[in-house]
């Protein structure tokens, strides 16, 4: 027992760096999950896609000689058009945002294939943006954690200043009560759009900073990814809480590097990767399913007096 | 000024179940002036509010504001000009943000919205002062959330988001309809208050004749999808409640005639 629970810390100790530096780049995504649930109440898979399809544009363009910034450039723009397209379809067509998200999801697949022209693309050796760290030896976990973590605080600050300006205060409302935003004089779908849009940004930026990272790209580098941006943010929102702003955009950041922890502590302690998903999707019912199991408890104490009036 | 001009509005156009809501309406309400308008159910009184609003598309007829036509306008342009109190206290606000955030996008509805930041210390101290004048404590609650607030509560927040920054028409939807009676009188009085105070052109609906009587300059009865019948400034002054009703029985005995 003893013996297993050091393997277990060493490892898993062994492991920190590494995972904190994968946490920091998928904790991007996680914001690209969180923004639509969230902020505009739209709930939104175009994650799935998003994400492969930045670090699809991003491996191509890498190696086609293109720089890191570049490749990170159209990696952003192509993730927007594509949260756009979801916006977009739900709002023109009335279709449901998750069918929505499915659809452009399951399209951005075919297109994600016909960017690289094969399943996957080596880009190992290519200029990254982790080469530029000063002080620190290039492709060691330390280089990326602190060239992710600088973007990180950057972009969370960022975040926190726009939605607290006028028009980010706007963009809230829609999410709180369409209805009232539009008799605000808010036009509900220029926000919606361009909300999504940035979610769908923010999925493929943390592809493209994988694919830079992992040095390959592959079509299906976004398998499962959506499931596991849910378990961090809720686990963020659990930790860090989603009273105000800023909490509630701290809470994708802060989720991803604790769950990514929790995920790698499972591995260390012998879980076969194979059942990674299974347990993941079992947590996100649970806590998905935490409130109704706790109002059904309350009714159970309410019984006696229901069955009285029958 | 709201000019409605031969608005017309049918839906379910060509199945068995046509109903016309607006039958060419034309109204016009001149500037400063508080028009009530009545009538039962299916009369036309939400068509013709929402055609106003604009979530409504009339299949033809005009509706202009000040000279200006604003038919072909979607809500949130014409939201610079027109504010509006809905019926339900849930609908007019946004629930899961501060008394002073909704404050701030009621004032921001006719300007521009910039990338400064929002909430600054003058604007939370105007918005002290105005929920102030409400009497229910509101303004010490600027950073609560509006879903902790009781629904008469949220309805006279809706009322003073709606009359700040004087729009050019204000549209009150039953907008008391869902309070207690008490709190109805409250808010009510609060509306009264306000619309005389700021002179604001206004277009109430109500089904509370005892309000119709008291208050406004003019009360405008819609039947069938069109004007019916309307009771003006020295008139009105003498009108009551049961004059009221009876428009109500003549028609409703036509109605029974008809069926």
């Amino acid at each position: 027992m003893i013996d297993f629970l050091q393997t277990t810390l060493t490892s898993f100790v062994a492991l920190i760096p590494v995972t904190l530096a994968q946490s920091l780049i998928l904790g991007f995504v996680v914001a690209g999950i969180m923004i639509p649930f969230r902020m505009l109440s739209f709930p939104d898979l175009t994650s799935e896609g998003a994400f492969p399809l930045g670090g699809c544009v991003c491996g191509v363009a890498l190696a086609a000689g293109l720089g890191p910034l570049a490749a990170i450039g159209l990696a952003l723009l192509t993730g927007f058009i594509a949260g756009c397209c979801t916006a977009f379809i739900h709002l023109r067509f009335r279709i449901h945002t998750l069918l929505a998200g499915i659809l452009v999801m399951t399209m951005l697949y075919s297109v994600n294939l016909r960017i690289m022209g094969r399943s996957n693309l080596s880009v190992f050796g290519t200029e990254t943006i982790f080469d530029w760290v000063p002080f620190v030896q290039p492709g060691f976990p330390l280089a990326k954690i602190i060239a992710v973590g600088v973007i990180t605080l950057a972009i969370f600050l960022a975040l926190n200043f726009f939605f607290t300006t006028e028009k980010g205060t706007a963009v809230r409302a829609v999410g709180a009560n369409p209805v009232m935003a539009e008799a605000q004089g808010i036009n509900v779908w220029a926000a919606t759009i361009g909300g999504i849009g940035l979610a769908g940004a923010f999925s493929a930026f943390s592809g493209a900073l994988m694919v830079q990272s992992q040095g390959f790209a592959d079509v299906n580098m976004g398998l499962g990814i959506l499931i596991n941006g849910l378990a961090a943010l809720m686990i963020g929102e659990a930790i860090v809480g989603k009273a105000t702003v800023w909490r509630q955009l701290l809470a994708p950041f802060a989720g991803a590097m604790v769950y990514y922890q929790l995920v790698s502590l499972c591995l260390a302690a012998g879980m076969p990767p194979p059942d990674l998903k299974l347990a993941t999707g079992a947590f996100v019912l649970l806590m998905l399913a935490l409130p109704t199991l706790r109002a059904a408890r309350g009714r159970q104490a309410a019984a006696p007096r229901e069955s009285f009036r029958e | 000024m709201l000019e409605i001009r031969a608005a017309r509005k049918v839906f379910y156009r060509g199945q068995p179940d046509e109903k016309v809501a607006l039958s060419g309406l034309d109204l016009t309400l001149n500037t400063g002036e508080f028009g009530v308008v009545i009538g039962s159910n299916g009369a036309g009184k939400s068509s013709m509010l929402n055609a106003v609003s604009g979530s409504l598309a009339l299949d033809s007829g005009q509706i202009l504001i000040n000279g200006d036509d604003i038919t072909g306008l979607p809500v949130h342009k014409r939201a610079t000009r027109i504010a509006r109190v809905f019926q339900d206290p849930m609908l007019g606000t946004a629930a899961s943000m501060t008394v002073a955030e909704n404050m701030l996008l009621a004032e921001l509805r006719s300007k521009t919205r910039t990338l400064r930041h929002g909430l600054n210390a003058r604007r939370l101290a105007d918005y002290r002062d105005r929920l102030a004048i409400l009497g229910l404590g509101l303004e010490e609650r600027l950073n609560t959330r509006v879903d902790l607030l009781s629904g008469g509560q949220r309805q006279s927040l809706s009322l003073i988001m709606a009359v700040g920054g004087s729009p050019d028409l204000l549209l009150l939807d039953e907008h008391t309809a869902a309070l207690d009676p008490r709190t109805a009188d409250i808010v009510m009085e609060a509306t009264v208050r306000a619309v005389e105070a700021l002179k604001l052109t206004t277009l109430m609906v109500t089904h509370n004749m005892q309000h119709a009587v008291d208050y406004g300059h003019r009360v405008i009865m819609l039947d069938a999808g069109h004007v019916h019948l309307q009771i003006g400034d020295e008139e009105k002054a003498d009108v009551t409640v049961a004059d009221l009703i009876g428009h109500f029985a003549t028609k409703t005995d036509r109605m029974l005639l008809a069926s």
